[in-house]
This record gives structure tokens, sequence and C-alpha cells, in this order.
């Protein structure tokens, strides 16, 4: 394993960026930086670009000519008073508060129940896991599928073909909601039970033996030490529930009308509706900006912790 | 406070037998040492006196009534984990107050106890700092008053001075014992260092792969061992114990010792290694503290050769390794007067010595 | 550490109830597939097992017709399940070598401390917001409906999960082999590449299978950026149609199984490292 003594004269660029830690750790981290810097530089300063101007690809000219249709931030004016756009958001929000707290208490309770072995406990616990790993848009599809008014969920519960479930004004959101909860309450599950085999096997031993019963260790030695994974796990469930497409895409197409639109459907649709690219880089932009001030507010409150 | 019975008991993981037909009857009030090597077992037995883990065969009783079906929150035990298992999100108050609040005792009762534990403790100033602040030996200290406050009948210990510094070790012992006379509880101690088990204990289990060796106050174990681990266990420095085939010539027996020397049995000693007519390999035992030199002291008193090899010095005393062909013997110099590289004589008094069969490890004669 | 009999068996029975619910769909979509077309609604009496089973929509999506259906497909199943393993794999391949090298980096020589962060915050956006910029400029360079297009969105995409997870895997790591490798005269590459990767190649798999999960199972990026050549699976199965029209159920529910079994697979395999991946290494197993 001895390499030849250093000889810099005869030895080529690489040879010299092998010897030196910070130079190899800088072209290793180049190709991170390029990309990071691609997709986070051009798409800001782009969408900037074209948030001040009416541009969409209807107009026929190229992109970079889109001054030709300068606004003067009437785009943000429109997104501001635009009703659709706040429905969107609110349709987003109100999934988030429905979605999350159930996933999360569902995913609590059974992470509660496999904490200590019993019988079968590898196997369900593998099946427990399973819909996570489903791609997003079969279980729309799944679910498209159980909640049709032909469908099985109507068959079991003996409702007639014309029970709607996708295409009613109130159950579409219902039915989207059920499918998310489906999905992701494994993960809540996942997360809270690593949490909660986390705590020393000992120390709960030791409250057992001071006398206490499971349930109030676990509210008095468990639950405390799992702060920090119940922020964890919300916040991540949180933002990717702001997001959510998939599912909601396939399942609706975020009808009926836009009863199920979230914000992510919304801006779909005027993308490939409406064409109004530039409305859309304005929206885009916003959301970025509002989400960033939140993580860097959120960060500087971890780190003070 | 209570009894235990521990009757036959055996606990198998899979194929291993990790404790296998122990016995020991403990009374009220008795500290009761479980001494032994690692992996012997020690641990194992408690965790099922505690409930921690299942009997495989035998019983467990407390006063008598078998435990088999009581979980191990309703057997009112005090038990300290090794490494301590304080509630390390918790201040020292509430580790305290656990237990009592568990049993839900009236607030007010609860911190009257909690002072009081905490000042024998000597852990009042820390009362309402978080646990995990604490150090090593006032951990250690909160581990045993947690345990302590509910007042249970009996008490479990796991190897608890093992993680402290010498000197507090030392401290911990006497204040240990102190505290048993006090509250007057049964205490089991899992231990691997025999002076802890020796000067603590009312009686000592020694414990070596599961199998109980003997079990008796510290004093007939360290005169009176039954069988060749528990004379090689016991005793600091250790016993010496060379082993050896047995030959008779001519009405005089002859250990012929494995490492080429022999030693010519006489006295109390051949007498314990004829007790038993079948026995052909014996260890013969003798302690270092009774190998004397200079003159013969009694008649049967057997005399050999060595060559000094090394001396030691131990706190005051001068430890000698005499070595006899392959042989080593271990003898204390009183009278400092050996060189290294002399060539002495010494005896091994017959009445002190010890015989022992080599194939079953179990004493030969004995009292 | 005995539980009541009580406590267990109602325990189990929950556990049980949970299993019901998280199968129901699953096991309802497979048997879809397997059902002939009378038997996909109520209109016939719906059944759980299919009273005919078939591997007609199977065929169907494979070969572009089937015995039995008057309907025929302009596009089988072949294109998508190459788009979606391409894209993937080559995607999966941008993000763990980027990821790994530029984590590497980061543990080892402290370079670029707000990395991290800055990569992590790339998910926290959604695409949505991101993807007008996104597609003038794939457009721009021509990446539209290209299996490079795609894999490079992919691999970009998913960089912050790879950069994490072997950021800890780096990290568990002990600095002291690979100190006594420099001692001996490695170069830092060499120490790299033959002391430290070997170390970590379990959690190179891990890493690669957690990314291919992501990227097999996207939906979106591939909407948007893919028309016809190299559409992916999902896209396919959410937009068949025939040239007759109709439903399709069976041919979806078969199209559905297809695409959910190499992710449920790959993630049985790395279920252990699952909680690493999916909390960026806050929390392990």
């Amino acid at each position: 394993m001895t390499e030849l003594a250093n000889n810099s004269k005869s030895m080529g660029y690489w040879q010299r960026v092998a010897r030196d830690g910070p130079r190899m750790g800088f072209w290793f981290i180049l190709p991170t930086l390029l990309l990071l810097v691609f997709i986070v530089v051009f798409p800001l300063l782009m969408q900037l670009y074209l948030s001040f101007t009416w541009w969409t690809p209807l107009e026929g000219i190229p992109w970079y000519q889109a001054w030709e249709v300068f606004n003067w931030g009437e785009n943000y004016w429109f997104m501001i008073t635009d009703p659709r756009f706040w429905g969107a958001l609110w349709r987003t929000v109100l999934i988030m508060i429905i979605a999350v707290p159930a996933q999360f208490f569902l995913g609590m309770a059974l992470a509660y129940l496999f904490i200590d072995q019993f019988p079968g406990r590898k196997i369900f616990y593998s099946i427990m896991l399973t819909p996570m790993m489903i791609v997003p848009a079969v279980v729309g599809l799944m679910f498209f599928l159980l909640f049709q008014g032909t469908g099985p969920v109507n068959d079991h519960l003996g409702l007639p073909a014309e029970f709607s479930w996708l295409t009613d004004v109130n159950r579409a959101m219902i039915s989207v909601i059920i499918a998310d909860i489906w999905q992701w309450t494994p993960l809540m599950f996942l997360i809270l039970l690593a949490g909660m085999l986390g705590v020393p096997s000992d120390q709960l031993l030791a409250a057992k033996l001071l006398g206490g019963s499971n349930l109030q260790n676990f509210i008095k030695i468990i639950m405390p030490r799992m702060k920090t994974v119940i922020i964890i796990a919300l916040v991540l469930r949180a933002v990717e529930c702001f997001k959510i497409f998939d599912l909601v895409f396939i399942m609706t197409k975020g009808g009926p009308g836009v009863q199920t639109e979230t914000i992510s459907v919304f801006l779909y649709k005027q993308t490939f509706g409406e064409l109004e690219w530039a409305y859309v880089a304005t929206i885009g932009l916003s959301i970025l900006i509002a989400l960033s001030i939140l993580a860097v507010k959120g960060l500087s409150y971890m780190a003070k912790k | 406070m209570s009894s235990i019975q521990i009757q036959n008991v055996t606990k198998r993981f899979g194929d291993f037998t990790a404790v296998d037909e122990i016995s020991i009857d403990i009374e009220e009030g008795e500290f009761v040492a479980l001494l032994g090597p690692s992996g012997c077992g020690k641990t194992t037995t408690m965790n099922m006196i505690a409930g921690l883990e299942d009997v495989s065969e035998g019983v467990i009783k407390f006063d008598g009534q078998d435990l088999s079906h009581v979980r191990m929150q309703d057997r009112n035990i005090g038990f300290v984990f090794q490494n301590y298992a304080i509630f390390t999100h918790l201040s020292v108050y509430k580790n305290l107050s656990y237990g009592l609040e568990v049993k839900k005792v009236e607030k007010p009762e609860i911190e009257r106890r909690v002072k009081a534990m905490a000042d024998r403790m000597s852990i009042s100033h820390r009362l309402h700092q978080p646990a995990a602040s604490l150090s090593v030996n006032e951990m250690q200290k909160l581990a045993i008053g947690r345990s302590a406050i509910v007042e249970p009948r009996i008490f479990l210990l796991d190897e608890p001075l093992s993680n402290l510094d010498a000197g507090f070790r030392a401290y911990m012992r006497a204040e240990l014992k102190v505290l048993q006379h006090e509250f007057g509880q049964t205490m089991i101690y899992v231990t691997h260092d025999q002076i802890e088990a020796m000067s603590l204990a009312d009686k000592i289990a020694i414990i070596d792969q599961g199998k109980l060796m003997q079990y008796g106050a510290p004093l007939d174990i360290y005169n009176d061992p039954q069988n060749r681990f528990v004379a090689n266990f016991v005793g600091s420095p250790r016993m010496n114990l060379v082993d050896g085939e047995l030959r008779e010539e001519q009405g005089a027996l002859r250990l012929m010792l494995h490492g080429g020397a022999e030693i010519p049995l006489a006295g109390q000693v051949k007498a314990d290694f004829t007790s038993d007519s079948k026995v052909h390999s014996g260890s013969f035992g003798i302690r270092p503290q009774d190998i004397y030199f200079g003159d013969k002291r009694a008649d049967h008193d057997i005399k050999m050769l060595g060559k000094v090899e090394v001396l030691e010095r131990v706190g005051p005393k001068r430890l000698a390794y005499l070595q006899v062909q392959e042989t080593m013997f271990l003898a204390f110099d009183e009278q400092a007067q050996l060189n290294v590289g002399d060539d002495v004589p010494f005896y091994l008094p017959s009445e002190a010595s010890m015989a022992f069969d080599l194939d079953s490890g179990r004493r030969l004669g004995g009292q | 550490m005995k539980t009541s009999p009580g406590a267990m068996a109602l325990k189990c029975f929950f556990v049980f109830l949970a299993s019901v619910v998280v199968l129901y769909p699953l096991l309802w979509m497979v048997t879809m597939a397997f059902k002939p077309h009378p038997e996909w609604t109520t209109v016939s009496g719906l059944t759980w097992l299919p009273k005919n089973p078939t591997w007609q929509n199977f065929e169907f999506i494979f070969f572009g017709e089937a015995e039995g259906l008057v309907v025929s497909l302009d596009r089988t199943i072949g294109g998508p399940l190459i788009a979606s393993l391409v894209t993937a794999t080559v995607g999966t391949l941008i993000a763990v070598v980027c990821g790994t090298l530029a984590s590497y980096a980061v543990v080892r020589f402290g370079l670029a401390q707000s990395l991290p962060l800055s990569v992590l915050q790339l998910r926290l956006f959604p695409p949505l917001a991101v993807m007008i910029p996104v597609m003038v400029m794939w457009a721009f360079i021509g990446a539209v409906d290209t299996w490079w297009g795609l894999s490079l969105i992919y691999g970009i995409v998913t960089l912050p999960f790879a950069f994490w997870l072997m950021k800890t895997f780096f990290e568990e790591v002990p600095v002291e082999i690979e100190d006594a490798a420099r001692v001996a005269g490695c170069s830092y590459w060499r120490v790299f590449y033959r002391i430290t990767l070997p170390i970590v190649k379990p959690g190179l798999a891990t890493c690669a299978l957690f990314v291919f999960i992501l990227n097999w199972s996207d939906y979106l990026l591939a909407l948007l950026l893919t028309q016809r050549e190299w559409v992916t699976l999902p896209v396919y199965m959410a937009t068949l149609t025939s040239a007759m029209g109709g439903q399709m159920y069976g041919m979806k529910a078969a199209l559905g199984v297809i695409a959910a079994i190499p992710p449920v697979v790959f993630g049985l395999m790395i279920q252990k490292h699952l909680v690493r991946g999916l909390t960026f290494g806050a929390l392990k197993q």
C-alpha cells in the first residue's frame, strides 16, 4: 500500500489531487455543487424574470424574449386576488390538518402495540410498512378502484351504485384524505416506533420494577424522550403532504370541479390547461419564498434547542 | 422483608443451560452474595428472582409463596442495575419520587420521603438538577435511593460497585452494610469480586457455569471449600492448587505432579486422599499463608525443595514464587530473608493442606 | 416478562385488524388484475376472487390485444417498462455518485458546511413550484421526452436523500482506520476508494435501492417532462386508453401490480434502514 515518494515534477495533476485532501474534496463536491446551482440559480432567476411578464408558450416568442410582454407585477396582484389560488391553498392546508394528525395518532397507537414481542411480530411489521412502499400513483389507482360507485366499498357498505365518492362534492375530499392516511400512517408508525424503541430498555425495566404499569411507563418514560422524534415525524409528513399530487390527480383530477384541487393540482392545470406559464412562475416563486422563510425560522428554532 | 426459597431452578436459552438446578434458601434480612466469574449465571439467577426472566424449571418463592404468576411490577422488589438505569430525562427528585408516584402516594408524603432519602444518600444538594448531570458516584447513590424509597421487601443489586473508582468503592461497601442493617431488608448482591462478597455478605453462593458450587458463610467457604473451584476462587492471593497422579509405593503415597515434581503425602492430607479409593488423580491445595520456611513445626508437615524465581512486594509483605521443577508455589516470605535464585526448603503443613479429586473437583476428606 | 393473556389477545386483535386494513386495497387491486371485463363492476355481482380468473389483462398490456377482447392497444407496456427501468437506474446512478462523493468531502474534509442544509431544502419545495423554469430549461437543451433528460431531473431530485444517507454511513466509519491507512502512505483517493468505500458497501447498496425506489415511484416529473417516447410506467398506467375507449380497470390494475412490485421488494430488503433514509439520518433503527 505504500506509494512511491512524492516527486511533484513527474506527477500528473490528478495524482497530485489524490494526495491533497481538501483539493480532492473540492473535486468531490463539484458535481453536486454544479447540479445544485443548475437547478437553483437558473430556475430562480428565470421565474423572477417571467413572473413580471405575461408570457405563455402560446405567445409564439421564445422565453428569453418575454420582456416583450412585460407587465409590472400584475401577476402578483392577480395571484393575491385569485380565489381559485386561495381555494387551492386552503384545500391543501385542509388535507394537511386532517390527514397528518390522523396519521400521527394512528401511527402512535400502532407503534405502541409493537413495542413488546408478540407472535408474528416481524411479519406483521413488514406488512404494516407496505403501504408507504407502493408507488403513489398506484395508490391513487387502488383507491380509485375502491371508491368507484360500482366498486367494493359501496358493495360492502350496501350502498347503491349511484352513491358516489369521487364525484361527490363533499365525499371526494374524504376519499382523498382516506387514501393519504392509508399510505402514510406506516411512515409515522415506522418513525415513532423507532423513537420508542430508542428508549434504553433497562430504564424501562427499572420503571417496571418500581411498580409502574405499562401505561404509566409509557407516559412518564417513553413519551418525554420522544419529543424530537415526534417533531421530526410531523414536520416531514407535513412537508410531503403539502406537495400532494399523484393521489389526488389520479383519483379525482382535482374534481369534481375544484373540490379536491390542491395547490399542486391547481398549478398543473394552469400549466397544461390554461397555459398561463408566467402566472404559474409567479405563484411558484411566491411559494418558494414563503417556504424558505418558514424553513429558516424553523431551523433557527431547532438550532436553539 | 421476605425470605426467599430458590428450589431446583433451571434456566435454558435454547440449547444453552445458563442456570442448572440451583437451590438456595435465604432467610429474612440476610445479605447474600451471588459470586462467580463472568457468565456463570449469577445475573440470570437474579433476573429470575426479580421476574425479568422466566424460570425454565423449578420454582422461586418469597416467604413460601410461589412467584411463577406474579409479574415483576407486582413483586415489590428493589433492583439496582449495574449501569444504574437512572431516568436521565428526569430530575433527581423525579427519579426518587417515581416509585411513589406510580403507587399514587399523596404529594406531601412523597415530598417528605424524597427529602429524607436524599439526605440519607447525601445528594440533597442535587435534588432539583437533571439526573443526567450527576457524577457516577452520585448516580449510584441515586439508584439505591430510588429503589429503597418504596421500602421493598427484597433488594437486588447487580454488580453495583463495579463502575466506581476504588476509593469510593470501599466507602460504598461500608455504606451498603450500614444501609442493610438500617432497612433490614433481605439483600441479594451479584458480584465477581470475592473481596466484596467476603466482606459484605452473611452468606455467599458461589456459582460456576450455572451450577451452585457452595453456599455458606464467608469464613466457612474460606476455611472449608467443598470443591476445587471454590478453593481456587476464594482467597487472595489464590490458593496453591497443584495437580497430579496418586501413586502408592510401599505404603507411601505420593502425588506425582504434572509438572514433574512429587509431593510425599503425610498426615491428615494423606488420609484425605486415601479416603476414597476410586480417586487416582488429585489436586493438592495449600494457601500461600500456610507455607512456611525454616524449621519443621509438626511431624507430618511435608518438606519440599524449591528455587526462588520471583520476589513480589504486596503491600507490606513479600510474596515468594518458588519453582519446583515445572510447578510454581506461592508463599509469603515473612522473615524477608529470601533472595532470588536461592534454593530453599519449605514446608506444607498437612493439617492445613486440602485434598481434591481432580476429575470431579470434589473435596476429599474435610470436616 | 409476562403480559396477561387478555392484553395479548387484545393486542393481536388490533394488529390483525390493522393488517386487514392495510392489505384490503392491495388485495383488491391484485385480484382485479386477474378479473375479466364483466367482473370489474358491481353490475354483475362483485366478488373478491375472480369467478373466471384470467391472464387477459396482462396479455393485453404486453401484446396489445388479447383473446376475447374486441379492443386493442396502440402502445404496449414494453416501452414504458424500459423507460422506467432506464431512467430510474440512471437517475439513481447520478444521485448516488454525486451524493456519495459530496457527503464524503463534507464529512472528512469539513468542506461546504452549508451543503447538507442546502441540499435538504431542495426537498422542501413542491416540484410544481419550480416546474415552469425546469420545463423551459429542459426544452431549451432538448431534454424533453428523452431518457437522459428525465434521468437528470431524477438524479437531482433524489440527490438530497443519497447525500444524507451516505453522510450518516460515512460518519460511522472510524477516522482511525483511515488515519492508519494514511500513515501507511496511502493517498487520500486510495483511502477513499480502497478502504472507506468497501466498508460502507452495504450502506451504498441500501442507498442505491432507496433512491431507486424513489425514482421508480415518480409520477409528476415524468408527466411533465415526457410526451410519448419515454413515458414511464406510472404515467402509462394512469393514462391508459385504447382505440375504443372504455374503463380498462383490469388492465390498469395489472399495470399497477407490475409497477408496485420492485419498490415493495426493494423496500422490504432495506427495511432496516428505512428510518434512516426517510428522516435524513436523524433517526436510526
